[in-house]
């Protein structure tokens, strides 16, 4: 045990001198590390933004389903509540017709003799849906149209949908297949550079092995140090990443305003915690490999 | 050793050589350049696989010696390499006190064990150095020290005096037969023939990867 406790001490010792006699290495593994986090969390940004951006257009379109005068009150409710649990729906409002008279009268004030010399309100109370998912829009509204009895018509603007929903689902699989991409590449260029600094020092690992030492003794120092540099590496990024996001962001709500997209603090937060870790793990698991290939002496 | 053979891409390096060195003992094992002695050396370390043959040191059978009993075998053996394997970025003291640390020894018992064997080899001065910053012969005797240590049941040097002037030499193999009368088997490759003839020790005599001569008392004949 006594020995054990010693090997661990001697192993944290020679992790913190190996990083402090290689400086050179260790900054530039560190500096590499970091770039390539801050490149990929960006980009995770940059893609969640604009995934925001179409849900958010999404968002804007409606479906609004006219509903008869002589509709059953309740039978109209069943249907509200059914639709509120479908997916991609995301809001459901009743318009009632007093409501439809008030916002034409205000949208339309100087026009407000055309309503005044009809006897009763032409116009007829409706139900808004707003969307999270605009590619559901065109079946749902053939499903409503299909009700007849409840609604007089339903009203889409399907060229818009459509065009929303290809945006949509090319920004999706270009977003999908960049971060791929991207993150495989982050990953093959902090494990290379930690292969390349765990090579540089291969002689001393053969040495410990013909001294003796067993592959934990020689490796542990090794992941400690790949640790060390992900970490630093990892937490450069993240704090990069929280100081853009905070300067860059309320700039592009600023220009886009018309979209309601979130500057969602919690989302740079937990990216920054996730990249922290995406550092430590792969600076751990880099070593460990690019170690296990001089132990076999 | 017994019909020990080993080739290197076909070129034979070893053809049957078979020497026994009893426990205890000190031996010379010389020839020129690729003779075949740092490869025997190697053999004896496990640091490289041998073709056909047996090979037994300290009662154990290399070929079969395989993880953690490798590591248990290589602490019983102390060796001086020809390059001298010194851990640049380490200091002389730790580099010495590398075998006891692999061994999980106290730092205060290492610290003991390190003062007392750069004493031996008269560097009690320079344990805060780095190798770069000796000289080669100091180099030398600082991978001996790491290789005595541990206190090895055998001990293997490669070309111990290469390189190095000659009280550097002499001082080296005055440190090798002290260490051989503490009853450690000693067996030391060169081709420094004044060291081999004042000695006048065991001689193994090899040349093309053969055993040409084994004498009791050998003198190192250029012919």
């Amino acid at each position: 045990m006594t020995a054990k406790l010693n090997v661990l001490r001697y192993v944290l010792g020679a992790a913190m001198l190996g990083l402090w006699r290689n400086r050179t290495m260790t900054l530039g593994a560190v500096v590499t590390t970091a770039v390539m986090l801050v490149t990929l969390a960006a980009f995770l940004a940059i893609n969640d933004t604009l995934n925001e951006m179409v849900t958010a257009l999404g968002r804007k379109s409606n479906l609004i389903a006219y509903v008869r005068d002589d509709a059953r009150p309740s039978r109209v409710t069943e249907i509200m509540q059914d639709l509120e649990q479908r997916p991609g729906v995301g809001e459901v409002v009743f318009v009632t017709k007093e409501d439809a008279l008030r916002i034409f009268q205000e949208r339309f004030f100087d026009q407000r003799d055309v309503i005044d010399i009809l006897q009763a309100n032409p116009l007829p109370a409706s139900v808004e849906l707003r969307m999270d998912d605009p590619a559901v829009l065109p079946a749902l509204a053939d499903e409503l149209r299909g009700m007849t009895g409840v609604f007089e018509s339903v009203a889409v603007p399907l060229d818009v949908v459509e065009r929303l929903v290809s945006i949509s689902n090319v920004s999706r699989a270009a977003g999908t297949a960049m971060i791929v991409a991207l993150t495989a590449v982050a990953l093959f260029v902090i494990a290379n550079t930690i292969r390349i600094a765990v090579y540089a020092r291969r002689q001393e690992i053969e040495i410990m092995k013909l001294v003796g030492a067993t592959d934990w003794f020689v490796r542990g120092p090794f992941i400690i140090e790949g640790a060390f540099i992900g970490l630093v590496g990892a937490t450069l990024a993240a704090v990069a990443l929280v100081v853009m996001y905070l300067q860059v962001a309320p700039t592009i709500t600023r220009l886009i305003s018309f979209l309601p997209i979130a500057t969602d603090v919690s989302f740079v937060r937990n990216l920054a915690v996730f990249i922290v870790l995406v550092g430590l793990v792969v600076g751990s698991i880099g070593s460990y490999v690019s170690v296990r290939r001089y132990l076999a002496v | 050793m017994q019909g020990v053979t080993k080739s290197y891409d076909g070129e034979p390096a070893l053809a049957d050589v078979s020497i026994a060195i009893a426990r205890g003992e000190f031996a010379f094992l010389i020839g020129t350049n690729g003779a075949g002695k740092t490869t025997l050396l190697r053999i004896l370390l496990r640091e490289e696989p041998f073709d056909s043959g047996v090979v037994l040191v300290n009662g154990v059978d290399v070929s079969r010696i395989r993880g953690a009993a490798l590591t248990k075998f290589r602490r019983r053996i102390g060796v001086v390499f020809q390059d001298t394997r010194l851990l640049p970025n380490a200091t002389v003291r730790e580099n010495v006190g590398l075998p006891l640390q692999v061994r999980g020894r106290a730092n205060r018992e290492i610290d003991v064990a390190v003062d007392d064997v750069l004493g031996r080899v008269a560097l009690s001065d320079k344990g805060e150095r780095f190798p770069r910053q000796l000289s080669g012969g100091e180099q030398r005797k600082v991978a001996l020290a790491r290789a005595v240590i541990s206190k090895p049941d055998v001990l293997l040097c490669d070309e111990p005096t290469d390189s190095i002037n000659p009280a550097h030499a002499r001082e080296i193999i005055g440190l090798l037969l002290d260490i051989n009368s503490e009853g450690v088997t000693t067996l030391v490759a060169t081709h420094d023939s004044e060291i081999v003839n004042n000695l006048r020790r065991r001689v193994i005599r090899m040349d093309a990867g053969t055993i040409l001569a084994d004498e009791a008392v050998g003198v190192f004949n250029t012919s």
